[in-house]
């Protein structure tokens, strides 16, 4: 009940962001810059070939740029608004976390729900742009942006998941700026944000279908550009449902066990 | 159903931690086999506050006032014994707990540091369910005695310490909780802020019968604010009484100096009260005993009996009266 009435939680971080111009700037930058580098870098590297990896340029540099988009979708500063959960442990503020009538897991997954629909603004206006500049092809047939809409959905769902365990070490090691830098190193590699997974070796893309990251972009993204067709999308989309409910049920597990620790950490 | 709002009944806290031993070798055992000694932060706690009444925990660093609290709010279960506040066992009912309570800890903001003051307030208000009229009268009450509408638009990162503390404790007490647990909210705050927020204490209390626990190391606080006080050192309760009894127990370092009338008058030693010198008319008494009367029951006992022309007192500050607390309440006999 409280959390119907709590969705101005949801604002927190996009309410944040829009307040403080010089980042919407420096995201508008940055977006811009990175979107026109891989295009660069795609387009060139495809100059001397027709098709690799089973990809031809236009699904490459498609596949690229959406993939510059979608991580858009949580990269928002958090840390300028002292809003981690890193700096409410190293505060102490945590501690308000678990004062309230709002179960905190609730009040993380409303905050993080505002920040994913504030990223997903941004990126549907990168796409759109892209799109009208003929950067990216748009999809092969309503099925499969549908399909597409649907594991993007469950992506970020994993992608949420993720992020909160690793914000969830927290209540352990007060520190995880090690474990954050590892998570967007192997997030940005195994989900297929630095290059699409097939033009990794096989031992590699072995070891990342064992692993959640994948599930976050890579999937949605070649159903997208036709390199997953449709007929096998189903055991994808399974797969990926699989990762969104064990997260969940770990995760769920964490919290119990975190709220034991505030006193220790950030008491 | 109980009378008071906050009942502790011999709660205790006892924490685990790790003793690293020293040398590499010592720390290589430590990290295999790990030496665990038991911290007692609150043994055998027992106390109740009335409804709408204002109560000082003291204590220094460390006695366990911060877990007591922690207790109270929820956020800590204790090892053994109860408390209930406004009813409600805190640790069991934790979300019931937090309808029914508003706290502040010191400098820690409960507000959110990119959003303006007004946007928190109004995030706090979705939280707890509060209806719009009603929080915007409780927001004009709260900015007549603190002036918040003067930099309630500004984020909050730009707002000074004591413009903060100030809407932080808005924001606590926006929901109007029975309870309020407030944890050194003025540490760090400048004369006239602290004054504000004391008036603002005391129109909770008073005017809104709201039950206050509060903890600080500012003596004027306690003396201005506290109708009682709850001393704990070392985890455990040292006393809990009026700050007379305090004074009569711990503050035996007032005194009276009189000009008598008849420099030639005989002086004689009262009821609890010595001589301490005297020089031809002029004679200083003091306390006789831990049990002595107060330095203002004093004053009338040399005035009713002796014929005074002139007549000053020195009290002891509350501040070394509650140093003298501190040493005198030692460690337990097994910790020391």
């Amino acid at each position: 009940m409280a959390a119907l009435h709590a969705w101005r939680a949801a604002r927190v971080t996009p309410l944040g962001e829009l307040l403080a111009p010089p980042r919407i700037t420096g995201a508008l930058l940055r977006l811009t810059v990175q979107v026109v580098l891989v295009a660069s870098l795609w387009r060139g590297l495809y100059s001397q070939t027709g098709a690799t990896a089973g990809l031809t340029r236009d699904q490459a540099v498609t596949y690229a740029v959406l993939a510059v988009l979608a991580s858009r979708l949580r990269e928002l500063d958090q840390q300028a608004g002292r809003d981690t959960v890193l700096q409410h442990m190293h505060f102490g503020t945590i501690i308000y976390w678990y004062l309230r009538p709002l179960p905190p897991q609730r009040y993380y997954a409303l905050r993080a729900f505002g920040e994913q629909m504030y990223g997903l603004a941004w990126a549907l206006m990168g796409y759109v742009v892209c799109l009208a500049a003929g950067v990216v092809e748009p999809p092969k047939s309503p099925a499969v942006a549908g399909v597409f809409a649907l594991s993007m959905l469950l992506g970020q769902l994993v992608l949420y998941y993720v992020m909160l365990l690793i914000d969830q070490l927290c209540f352990w090691t007060l520190r995880n700026g090690a474990a954050m830098l590892i998570l967007i190193f192997a997030q940005n590699l195994l989900s297929g944000v630095y290059a699409p997974l097939w033009f990794f070796p096989g031992w590699f893309i072995t070891m990342s279908r064992f692993l959640p990251f994948q599930a976050t972009l890579s999937v949605p993204l070649s159903i997208y550009v036709g390199r997953v067709p449709l007929s096998d999308a189903g055991a994808q989309l399974a797969l990926q449902a699989a990762w969104v409910a064990a997260l969940s049920l770990f995760t769920r597990f964490l919290w119990r066990r975190a709220a034991r620790r505030v006193v220790a950490q950030g008491g | 159903m109980s009378a008071s709002s906050i009942e502790v009944r011999g709660l205790s806290r006892t924490f685990h931690t790790t003793v690293r031993r020293p040398g590499f070798v010592g720390g290589l055992r430590s990290l295999v086999n790990p030496e665990r000694v038991p911290k007692h932060a609150v043994s055998d706690v027992t106390f109740d506050v009335a409804p709408g009444e204002l109560l000082a925990l003291l204590g220094p660093n460390g006695a366990g006032k911060s877990t007591t609290i922690k207790i109270l709010t929820g956020i800590l279960r204790p090892t053994s014994g109860e408390a209930r506040v406004a009813g409600v066992v805190p640790y069991e009912e934790r979300e019931r707990n937090a309808r029914n309570i508003g706290a502040v800890f010191g400098q820690r903001t409960q507000l959110w540091w990119d959003l303006p003051v007004r946007e928190s307030f109004s995030i706090l208000r979705d939280i707890y369910e509060v209806p719009k009229a009603q929080h915007a009268a409780r927001l004009r009450e709260f900015d007549d005695i603190l002036e918040l509408s003067a930099f309630w638009d500004t984020r909050v990162r730009h707002l000074s310490l004591g413009q903060r503390v100030r809407c932080d404790l808005a924001a606590a007490l926006l929901h109007d909780p029975p309870v309020v647990f407030l944890d050194e909210p003025t540490i760090g705050m400048d004369v006239v802020v602290k004054e504000q927020v004391r008036e603002f204490l005391r129109h909770q209390v008073e005017e809104r019968g709201r039950t206050v626990l509060l903890t600080t190391h500012d003596m004027t606080e306690v003396a201005r604010l506290a109708e009682r006080v709850v001393l704990i050192n070392h985890g455990r309760l040292v006393l809990d009484g009026t700050l007379d009894e305090i004074r009569r127990r711990f503050g035996s370092t007032w005194q009276i100096r009189a000009t008598l009338a008849d420099a030639h008058a005989e002086v004689v030693a009262l009821p609890g009260i010595a001589l301490v010198r005297r020089d031809g008319p002029q004679v200083v008494f003091g306390p006789d005993g831990a049990e002595g009367p107060t330095v203002h029951q004093a004053l009338k006992q040399v005035i009713e009996r002796y014929e005074v022309t002139e007549v000053a007192m020195d009290e002891a500050e509350l501040e070394d009266v509650m140093r003298a607390a501190y040493v005198q309440a030692g460690p337990p006999a097994e910790e020391a």
